[in-house]
Order: C-alpha cells, then structure tokens, then sequence
C-alpha cells in the first residue's frame, strides 16, 4: 500500500503531468498501468500523477514506421491491425505474451519498457526494431534510442519531472527483406520468462545484411548480443552458422541468479532458443 | 531404514484393539494424557487373521465384564455380570481421567440406589435399547429406474453464483468489527524470549495484542478429524517457541486492516535462534534438533507417537512374507520417489468471522469442510463450553483438504470474546501458502518382485512422510498411502511400513488424494518397470494384476486410516472398462513405444488407480427433512458443500427417495445449530456417507407420506401407494392420485395433523473403492527438455453417478489440479526454510490456457453398499497424472524422473546424462 | 477525496482514500460479487470490466477510474433475467464453487463484445487471467462457445 499517499493528480495535458512531476518539495510519481504501484509496500510516496487523461494511447503507421503511444495498453498492441509486416508481427507477438488478458489491459507499452523487469517481454522485441522513445518534460522533448535506457537503468536516464510519450519503431528500409521472430520459454501460459529472445535478420539478395538479436530474462538488462550479431553480417544462411551465433549469444551476458531455473540451464538452453529465433527469422528468406 | 528400531516389528497385522475402543468417545472434551504417552505403543499383539467382516461391533456394545465385579464377590446371584449397585450413595466417579479408553463402566453415573431388594431388571432390555439405535444398512435397494439420479440436474446453487448473488464468509457486512492480523515467524525454529508490544500499541486503531502469555495453553489438533483424532495434540493457540518459518507468533486485533499490519511491523520480538531440521530422511538421526520438545504434547489414540526423536506416527502392515515373495521372483526391481509439496491454492483462501448473537454466543462463520469439528475443537482449545458456539459454513471458495482444518476458528473466537466485537480474519495468499496447510512431501521406496508370467510375488511400499512442524493428519495420510494403493494389485505378499517425521518446514494436513496420489505415483511408475523387465506390454501387465470384482485384499482389513480397517470385498469395479475406454482414447496400441528420433519425441504413458468412499465404521453423518405446505421440503444437511455441489447431489438422492423432483429440496447445510451433525466433507464421503443418511431419512419420510395420503378421501382407502414426481396413486387405479401439496396440506391443517418429518443417520461399513484409468501423451523437446502435453484421458468408476455432469466436472477439475502438480507445482525453500514464491506469479497452476486436449469419460457400474450404486468420485483423478506422466515421459525419452515437478530443467538433464552415459538413443 | 462513475449504468459517487484499490471500494460499497482471491492481480477473481476492458481491480487505483463505466457481476444479469454466459455455465456445469465464476464471466463478456465467433484457442487466450482450481476449465470453455452461439443467433 501507498501509506502515504495524500494526493491523486489528474492531469489533462502533458506540461501539467510534467510540472507535478517536477516538484521538489514533493515525491509525485507517474501512474500508468498500476500493476506495480498497486502491489509495493512504500511509505515515501506523496503524490500519483494518473497519464490516463493526456491522450498518450493511440497505435499509428505511415511511411516512416509506427508511432505507439507510450499509454498504449499492450493488449491494443496485441491485437492491433495496424501494426503489419515483420515489424508489426514480433511486436504482436511479444505484446501477446505478457502476463495474462486483464493484465494485458493494464500494462502499457511505456510501463513495460520503463518498469522493466528481467522477464519483461517487449524490451528485447523493441531493441531489435531499434526503437527510439520520446521523453518530455514541462518544457521541451527529447528523442533517443530504447538502448540509451537499458545501458544503465531506465531510472537514471529518464529525468525527474521526464515521462515518456511515444515509442516509434522507423520502417524497415525500403527494398529490404526482413524476418522477425520473438520466443518466450516460460512454464505456463501466463508465468514470467525464463528466457526472451527476440531476433531480425535482415537479407539483400539472400545474403544477410544485418542481423539483430536481443535477449532478457537471463540477462540482468535486456541485452543486444553483439558477438552473435557480427558473427551473421554478410553471411549466407546455413544451419551451422545459426547454431553458432546461439553459441556466441551467451558470450558477455550478465547472467541473472533467479530461483526459478538455475543458470547452468539458461546457458544450456539460450543458444537452443537463439538459434531457434534466428531460424523462424530466417523464413522470410525463403 | 529407520536408525532406531521402532518398538515393533513384529510381522503383525496393525494396529490394535485398544484403538477399536477409540470411536466410542466419551463426551468428555477434556482430552487428557492416556497413558499411552509414551513411545511404546500399544501391544501389536498378534491379531487373528482377518475376519470377513460382519457388523464389527465397534460401538460400545459393552462387555463390562472384561473387568467387572471379579468372580470372588460373594454375591449369592449369579446373575447379573454387571456390578452390583449397593444400596449406599455411590461415590462419584473421580472425573474421568481421560482415558482413551472409556471402560463403559466408567461411564456410571452416580446413581441414587433404587429400593430394590432384588438384582434389578434394567429398565430397558438391552434389546429394546437397540432396537432405538439405528442400524445403518449394509446395501440399499436398486430401483428398477431412476427418475432423479444419474441424471445431470442443474446445480441447485447455480444461478445464484453466476449472478454473484452467494454470499461467502467475508461477504457479511459486520458493524464496528475488529480485523485480526497473525504475526507469524521469520525463524524456522525458535524459542520467543521476549515480545514487545508498545510501540505497536500506539498505533492508533490497535485494539488488542495477544501473545502466548494471553491464551489458554491446551495442546490439540488442529486436524478436522473424528474424536478422538488420530493426530497428535501438538499445537498451541500461540506458543512460547515457533517451529516453522509462519509460525504463529502473536495474534492483533485493530479497528483497519492497515492499522493491525503496521502494529505487527511495530511488535519487537527476541528469539534464541534453534537448528532447524529440514530433510525428512535426516530429522530421527540422533542430535537432530528436538521440535516438539513440549511435554504436553500426546497422541489422542493409542498408537505410536516419539517426538523426542521428530518420529509423529508409524504404521506398519504385512500379508504373507515378502522375502519369500523375492526370493521367489524372477526380477525384483526397487526405487525411491519423491513426491514433493505443494498447496491446494484453493481461490478463496482461508477466512473466518466471529461475532456474539443477541444470545452471547459466539457465532463463527468460517470457511471450513467440517463445521462440526470445528466447533469441538475450538470449544476444546479455549476451553470453553461447546454449547456456546455456533459453527455456521456459508458458500466456499473451494478447500480441496485444505479446510479440513481448525486453523483460524481459535483464532477469531478468542478475539471475539476477549473484545466483544466481530472478528475478522482472512489469510493474504503468501500466508495461505506457507501458514495453512500442504500436501505431505515423501519419500516413498517400491520394491516389487516379478516373475517372467507378470505374477507379482511381492511388494513393498516403505514411507517416510514429512508433516512439517505440526501433525495433523500425520498418520492418517501416511496409511493411505498403503491402503489406498496396495489393494490395487493381487500379489500374495504385501509389506508396508510407514512413518511421518516433524520437520520445520509448512506443515502437511488433508490434500486431495490423501496419501494415495503420493504412493501411486511410486506404484504405477514402479510397475511399468516391471512390465519392462519381463518384456511385457504395460498395460498388459496391469490388466493381468488388478483387483475385479468379487476379489478381496487383505489390506483392507489390515490397514485403516491410523486403525484397523475395515475387510470388504469389491462388489464393483469398472477398472477394466476404464482401461480398454482410455487405452483406445490415447491409442496405446499404436502410439506406445514409438517415440520417433525427431528432437520432439512423443511418448505415451498410463496409471490405474484406485481411492475409498468414506471411512467406514467411524464417520457418521446425519439429515433432517420436514415437509411444506406445498410440497416442498426443507432438508438440512450437516454435510459439507464445498462448491462440489453436493447439496444438488443428495437434494437428488432425497428426491428419488421421496419421489419428487429435485428442486422440491431446498436444503440447508452446515450450521451446527441447525443441521444434524456430519463429519464433513473429506474421506470421499459426502456422496457415499451422507447420501446413505438420507436415504434412510427420506425413506421415513415417504412412509409418512403415504401413510398419510392413504387417509384422504380423495385415495378411497387404495393401499397400493407408490410416490412419483411428487405425487402419490394407486398402482392399481392410477387416476387414485394426489399431489405433495395436497398431502401436506393436508397434514398440516386438516385430519390428525402433525409435521411430517424425520431425522436419520449413517454409517457406512465399507469403503468401496472408485476405480480410475489415466493415459497421457507428451511431447519432449530433447533441445529445451520442455514437456507439451498434448493429450490426457481419464475415465472413472464410481459407481452410479448421481449427477453425471458434476461427477465429470470432479474428475476433469482433480486431473487438471494433478497435471500442474506433476508438472509446474513446487515450493522453493531457501537454506533457512523460508518459502520464496508464496503467490500465484511464481507457483504456477494451470489456467485455461494450458490446457491439454482432455478427454473424460465415466464407467457406470453400481455399487449395491451405496446410495443407489454410487461410491466416490471426488478424489482418485488427482493421483493419475503424476504417474502417467512419468510413464509417458520414459516412453519419449527413457528419462525416469523420481523427483517431481517435471521440470524442462530436470528433463534436460535427464537427457543429458543419457548421452553421457551412451544411453541415448 | 470523491470518486464519481457509473457502475452498471448507475451513477454513483463515493467518498474514498486515494491510495484505495478499486477492489476494496467495490466490495465496501455492496458489490460482492468481485472476490479477492490473491490481491497481487494473478488470480483473476476481482476482474471487472472498466470501459469495456477487463481488468483485475486489485491492481487498479479506485481514483483512476474517475468518470468510468465499470461493469460487475451484479450488472450482468440476475437469476431472473440471467445473461446468456450466465445460463450457459449452469447449463454446462461450469460453475462448482463459484468463487472465480465473477471475474471468469466478465473475461468472457468482453470476448464476446469484441469477437463474436471465438475459436477455442480464442476462448482459451482470453481466461487465461481466470484461475480456477475446482472444475479444469473444461466446462466452460465449452459454455462461452454455446453462449456465443446462442448470443449470434438471437442478433
């Protein structure tokens, strides 16, 4: 509970959202989806500042890729009609497999991305789009690469009185073939991940041109796994060269201590699901 | 192998008269210190080989002559064996030093001498006072048809719980109650030095604090059992030492929720920290810390009981001789299993109201399977009169074993009374975890000898059960384990040796299964080997061994539950149709043993089970049925309605008795004023137990119908009467006919009125197992080690299925509960005992989501001893998955796993060490 | 502070604390109907529809559903004039102890609203946030396809 919790803000606009945020003689938070903030024991908060009423949830494409609105609930993105292609697919796919319906329609994108846990889904599936986030405060906004926030903690790069807007994921390159995939190995159907791989291989002339491959849930941090990557640029696809890349996706991982499947098995398994990713990607090839 | 030879080794056949004695109870609540207190435990002596069971006269039929007046009285008359009353003032009997044994004689009031001279008559022949008694019935009659049995009537209750009109126990609105937070234990074991409350009293809102100091310290069971309980009275209201991590430590009552969760933060504890024991197989080794070091506590019943060596129950049964029966094999195969924790997750968790009527007694309404028990046990550990309280059960959120337990009642009583306002106390999930109750973890060892024919020679089942810091339902569980699993196959030489040990981990209490879906996992995954070894087909094998009707075993007689049991044999058994119906659903012929060589692998396994229906010659159950003007009836019921629906069920039962439709039933159920007493519901009893009592009590009820109607004017005298959808004609002048209501009516206002109505009871004397076939289909990812069930089919015996929809919805709701216990369920303890994923994000249970192609079906046979024809349903599907789905796992990818969950991890590794090992294939 | 919305088409206005669940505010204010079965929002027991969506009232702040339209059990239908779904899971034996029956049928309603001829997998997917622990969900997976049926053929 929230004990003490005096005020619930209602802002209607953007710059009235920030400026409460913005207040130092008080500890207000943002409140989006609520999952988390409902569920802490915390005696320090003063202030919920709700983004329901600041018009942040909308899905949009046009020619320069998707724009989706940082209150988006991840259920809209899950099952959006809008958000076609490769791109649209792994971000359906991955937004399909958070949680369960009625949490589906709690959580949204920008609480997902920056409430970000080991086992949160479209981390990796966005970091492969390489997506940029907008981030705005009572004055100005700003644009950056969703890495920027994972390279320390969403916390320290997001600054106060700073929420996030919009998510845009830009359009493939025209001319371009591009195969998506997004895997989440959990016990059942609506259990956290053990393991998040989300993977795009991009292809000119059957040839890889780049290859984008992310993981979370072993990983402290959703993680880019660069090794692996480079290891496909410029290749042509054999089974062998996929099994390898699973291989070297495990180099470099900060390996998270969880009671729920030990490490020695994610290391076993993350080049299986890898691999795996990097397969169904490669479909698009065909 | 225990290191301490237990006391008895005898190869006797279990345990003993003393423990007959045991159901006839005094009232006496005080429960007291038999002298049995110490390890030794009553004399196995050498019992006659089993009896076919007649009536055992297990009631106090009293022979007082066992140490009555000895022969040497001079008394001239040599008549009367009972002890003469000499014409003085008798003194009074000292208060019954509890005993466990009630001499009958003790019994005696403090009779004022009649005048007479003469050896006195007893007022009553002993004839004619039994003649008051009840008899239960052996068998029931079949009707011809039915008219409201095995038919799916529509739940009674189900429109008012899909429109959320059932009110649950927390769905009162009480005015200025108190809501009441335990403060539980962060140490698996230790003693409390020093508890500071003030500055948890400053908390405005806090309105009482109790501590071990504030409470009466009488050692009970926290066991909804039958008095006297077969579980130890080991537990306290609160206690100066806490043995489990959730523990109760101090108990708070406050005008908010908010208010008794901060003073509990505020309340400043010292604990002298104690080695905690938390491996079963280690907690009798000599040194191991002493858990129940408390010299109050006792075991209620004559039987074994050494908590100064962590050993809580041990049994032990024996049929010929098992070394022969190896010696005798052509192969003898061993091997351990560990079925692991695990939580009923029942979606209501436990919760209890309290509060004075206008009468100053104290009404509890909990959510409990055994409001009767409940209410003794609370009177018992407040020592309070049990008049005083009134145990009423509204709708509950399931309880699936875990609410066959007194564990907030106490509670909520004791704040009730101390403030005088409602009490509220509702357990959050993390507490319904850990601090209520688990399935037992075990250890159970199989040995089986084979010979190349499929002859079983012999077989063993050794148990060490693990009932965490407390007993309740310690050896009870651990019997079943052998009573409801060895009868299953015919082998003419049967061991089984069981003990339960404290730990200080969650404590063990009723789940599902009881026992069995423990050993039948050892058992069935044990006998595939078997099969394997000799080169015979599984199914094959089992088909060849299992009981059929008409067989008896031995076991049943040899092992009750903590007792004698009781010697039946099968009048009814659908086994073989549950197998040929399952064996065709998964295809076994086809789809057994052909795991391809693909990185997904399929395999295909099986498990045949069986459980019991009631607990024979000690639970009784009991109903009252009057009649309305309108033909209606009001049937109360102290039987228990968990969601199971089995107020539709024996609304049903009475209905066909009676000869009406079902929803002419409006029943009431579990209110200890009101409802006529009944165990509750565990022990697969309601349908079976219940639906006996109401026979015979609807059957009083017709003959009171009829007789009536045979005077009304309008039936002109006809004597031939038969009741059918409520009404009453002629069989040989059908337009002879009238109405229920124009009966009761009639009844009631017109000719000799009086209230047509009776009250009846049963006792079952048997326990005639349901019978039930288990096949699964798996998918291995050899990669990942990831299981995909891909299809499960369960079909059961239970005899006539009184409502064939909501039999379905038990096996089908027992299945799913035993697939994610088999496959996602674990408790995750780190090494101090502390439970890491008490809520429903880390412990996972399957949701729709998950569901495999289930496919049931249910073998109709009739039971003769049962209410016409049925037997239980409600348990057995819970212990077929765990097996089958060993079984079929091997049958993919010849990984045997004893240690459940089956886990991707544990498959993978598994696999891995196969392919060490050259082994794989 | 004051909390006004519409609860099953009535306005009302209540007086609540502002860090209150919205969970709580139901239950205290007569709606029994949403149980509380694991406060951590994985049970699916309080799950209610908030603007059409479901979602487990145990993770929603009663003041963020200022100006909403919330449904509950209540607002369904009544043994009366049940709704179909409600029909449907007695007629199919879906309900035993009824306990997540509330928050299953809402999950259920805002399928139907949104997908009026659900595959099973649909049907599947979209309980997913229900737990139920008595009846294996057989029975009403079977009730919400029946009911869809039904609910299409009375348009």
């Amino acid at each position: 509970m929230l004990r003490h919790l005096t005020q619930f803000y209602r802002p209607q606009t953007v710059q009235e959202a920030c400026t409460l945020l913005e207040d130092k003689t008080r500890k207000n938070v943002p409140l989006a989806g609520g999952t988390y903030l409902t569920q802490i024991d915390d005696a320090t908060i003063d202030g919920l500042v709700d983004l329901k009423g600041l018009q942040l949830s909308s899905i949009r494409a046009d020619s320069g890729g998707f724009r989706i609105g940082a209150m988006t609930p991840v259920f809209d993105v899950a099952t959006s009609t809008v958000l076609t292609g490769p791109a649209g697919a792994l971000l359906r796919e991955a937004a399909k497999r958070i949680g369960s319906t009625p949490l589906r329609h709690s959580i949204t994108v920008g609480g997902n991305l920056v409430g970000v846990f080991p086992w949160s889904d479209l981390p990796p599936a966005l970091l492969v789009l390489e997506a940029e986030v907008t981030l705005a405060n009572a004055h100005r906004k700003r644009t950056i690469p969703l890495t920027t926030l994972y390279a320390t903690r969403p916390n320290d790069v997001i600054e106060r009185g700073e929420i996030m807007t919009e998510i845009h994921v830009p359009a493939m390159p025209t001319g371009s073939k591009n195969g998506t995939a997004f895997i989440k190995m959990a016990k059942t159907a609506n259990d956290y991940a053990i393991i998040t791989v989300a993977t795009r291989l991009t292809f000119n002339g059957g040839i890889i041109s780049a290859a984008r491959i992310a993981i979370n849930a072993p990983t402290r941090k959703p993680t880019r796994c660069r090794d692996a990557e480079d290891s496909l640029k410029g290749k042509q696809i054999t089974p062998e060269l996929l099994a390898e890349a699973g291989v070297r996706a495990i180099s470099g991982i900060e390996f998270t201590p969880d009671f729920r499947a030990s490490k020695e098995y994610r290391m076993d398994v993350l080049p299986v699901v890898v691999r795996r990713a990097l397969e169904q990607a490669a479909k698009a090839n065909a | 192998m225990p290191a301490k030879k237990t006391p008895m080794k005898k190869t006797v056949v279990t345990p003993k008269k003393a423990v007959k004695a045991a159901p006839a109870k005094p009232a006496q609540k005080a429960v007291a210190k038999p002298a049995a207190k110490k390890p030794a435990p009553t004399a196995k002596k050498a019992s006659k080989p089993a009896a076919k069971l007649e009536k055992p006269a297990k009631r106090p039929v009293v022979k007082p002559a066992a140490k009555a007046v000895p022969a040497k009285k001079i008394v001239p008359v040599a008549k009367p064996a009972k002890p003469q009353v000499k014409p003085v003032a008798v003194k009074p009997m000292p208060k019954p030093a509890p005993k466990p044994e009630p001499k009958p004689v003790a019994k005696a009031k403090p009779v004022e001498p009649k005048p007479q001279p003469k050896p006195q008559k007893p007022t009553h022949t002993t004839a004619a006072t039994a003649s008051v008694i009840p008899e239960s019935p052996l068998t029931f009659p079949r009707p011809k048809k039915f008219q409201v049995v095995a038919k799916s009537k529509h739940k009674l209750d189900g429109i008012g719980l899909v429109c959320g009109i059932q009110k649950y126990v927390m769905d009162l609105d009480l005015q200025n109650p108190v809501y009441v937070k335990i403060m539980t234990s962060p140490h698996a074991h230790a003693r409390i030095k020093k508890i500071d409350t003030a500055e948890a009293f400053k908390i405005p809102g806090v309105v009482a604090i109790y501590t071990w100091k504030d409470v009466p310290r009488i050692p009970h069971t926290t066991a909804g059992q039958g008095f006297p309980e077969p579980s130890p009275y080991d537990t306290f209201i609160l206690d100066n030492k806490v043995r489990f991590v959730g523990d109760r430590v101090a108990i708070i009552a406050a005008d908010t929720p908010e208010a008794a969760q901060e003073a509990c933060r505020r309340i400043k504890v010292e604990y002298d920290i104690l080695p905690a024991v938390f491996d079963p197989e280690k907690a009798r080794d000599p040194g191991a810390p002493v858990i129940h070091d408390e010299p109050e506590a006792y075991m209620p019943i004559p039987t074994f009981f050494d908590p100064k060596h962590n050993h809580c129950a041990h049994m032990e049964a024996r049929v010929g001789d098992v070394e022969k029966g190896y010696k005798d094999a052509d192969y003898v195969l061993e091997r351990k299993y560990y079925p692991h924790y695990a939580q009923h997750c029942p979606i209501e968790p436990h919760c209890c109201i309290g509060y004075l009527d206008e009468n100053d007694r104290l009404v509890l309404r909990t959510s409990t399977q055994v409001p009767f028990h409940a209410r003794r046990i609370t009177a018992q550990a407040l020592d309070i009169p049990l008049k005083k309280i009134r145990v009423i059960k509204p709708r509950i959120g399931g309880g699936f074993g875990t609410k066959q337990e007194v564990l907030l009642e106490d509670v909520v009583a004791l704040v009730t009374l101390r403030t005088r306002r409602p009490a509220i106390l509702e357990l959050t999930r993390p507490e319904e975890f850990v601090s209520s109750r688990t399935r037992h973890p075990m250890v159970v060892t199989i040995k089986a000898g084979v010979k190349k024919n499929g002859e079983i020679t012999a077989l063993s089942m050794k148990v060490i059960s693990n009932t965490g810091a407390y007993g309740s339902h310690a050896l009870t569980v651990m019997c079943n384990c052998g009573s409801k699993v060895l009868p299953l196959y015919k082998a003419k030489n049967v061991e089984f040796i069981g003990d339960t040990v404290y730990t200080n981990l969650p404590v063990g209490g009723a789940y599902r299964g009881y026992g069995a879906t423990q050993a039948a996992y050892g058992v069935e995954a044990l006998m595939d080997e078997c099969a394997k070894a000799i080169g015979m087909d599984a199914l094959e094998f089992r088909k060849r061994n299992h009981i059929r009707e008409g067989d008896s075993s031995p076991i049943f007689k040899a092992l009750g539950e903590g007792r004698e049991g009781v010697d039946m044999a099968i009048k009814s058994c659908g086994l073989p149709e549950c197998i040929e119906w399952g064996a065709k659903e998964i295809d076994w012929k086809n789809k057994r043993n052909r795991p391809g060589k693909g990185v997904k692998r399929r395999g295909i396994g099986m498990a045949i089970l069986m459980q019991g229906s009631s607990i024979p010659e000690i639970d009784m159950g009991a109903v009252s049925i009057k009649m309305n003007d309108d033909g209606s009836f009001n049937m109360l019921l102290g039987a228990t309605d968990l969601g199971t629906g089995s107020d539709t069920i024996l609304a049903q039962i009475a209905a066909e008795t009676l000869g009406c439709r079902h929803d002419q039933l409006l029943v009431y159920s579990s209110d200890t004023d009101m409802t006529p007493f009944d165990v509750g519901a565990y022990a697969s009893s309601t349908t079976y137990l219940s639906g006996g009592a109401v026979i015979n009590t609807a059957n009083k009820v017709r003959e009171q119908i009829l007789a009536v109607a045979s005077i009304m004017p309008k039936m002109q005298g006809a004597t031939d009467l038969e009741a059918e959808d409520g009404w009453v004609y002629s069989k040989s002048d059908t337009d002879l006919k009238v109405s229920f209501a124009e009966i009761a009516t009639f009844s009631l206002y017109e000719k000799r009125q009086f209230q047509i109505a009776a009250v009846g009871s049963h006792i079952s004397h048997a326990s005639p197992p349901p019978f039930s076939a288990h096949f699964a289909e798996v998918e291995v990812d050899t990669e990942t080690g990831e299981v995909k069930l891909v299809k499960y089919a369960a079909s059961v015996d239970c005899g006539t299925p009184i409502n064939p929809q909501l039999a379905e919805g038990q096996l089908q709701g027992a299945v799913v509960n035993g697939i994610s216990f088999a496959l996602t369920e674990e408790y995750i303890f780190d090494s101090q005992g502390r439970m890491l994923n008490p809520n429903f994000r880390y412990y996972k249970i399957y949701t729709a989501n998950d569901m495999p192609d289930l496919k049931t079906h249910l073998a109709i046979t009739y039971e003769p001893t049962g209410p016409y024809g049925a037997k239980s349903v409600s348990e057995i599907g819970i212990n077929g998955p765990l097996p089958a789905l060993a079984n079929a796992i091997y049958d993919a990818v010849g990984v045997r796993l004893v240690k459940p969950p089956f886990t991707a991890e544990k498959i993978l590794a598994g696999i891995k060490e196969l392919k060490k090992n050259g082994q794989w294939k | 502070m004051k909390l006004q919305l519409i609860i099953n088409g009535e306005r009302k206005s209540f007086e609540i604390a502002p860090q209150e669940l919205l969970l709580d505010v139901l239950r205290r204010n007569g709606y029994k109907s949403v149980k509380k079965g694991c406060g951590e929002g994985a049970c699916g027991a309080c799950a209610v529809l908030i603007d059409g969506r479901v979602r487990n009232s145990c993770t929603v702040f009663a003041a963020h559903c200022e100006g909403s339209e919330v449904l509950t059990t209540e607002g369904l239908g009544t043994p009366d004039h049940p709704h179909v779904l409600q029909r449907s899971f007695v007629d199919h034996g879906a309900t035993q102890c009824g306990f997540c029956n509330p928050g299953s049928l809402l999950a259920a309603k805002a399928l139907l609203d949104r997908n009026a001829e659900p595959t099973e997998a649909e049907v599947k997917e979209a309980l997913d946030g229900n737990l139920c622990r008595c009846t294996g969900y057989v029975k009403r997976i079977e009730a919400v396809l029946d009911a869809a049926k039904t609910l299409k053929k009375h348009q």
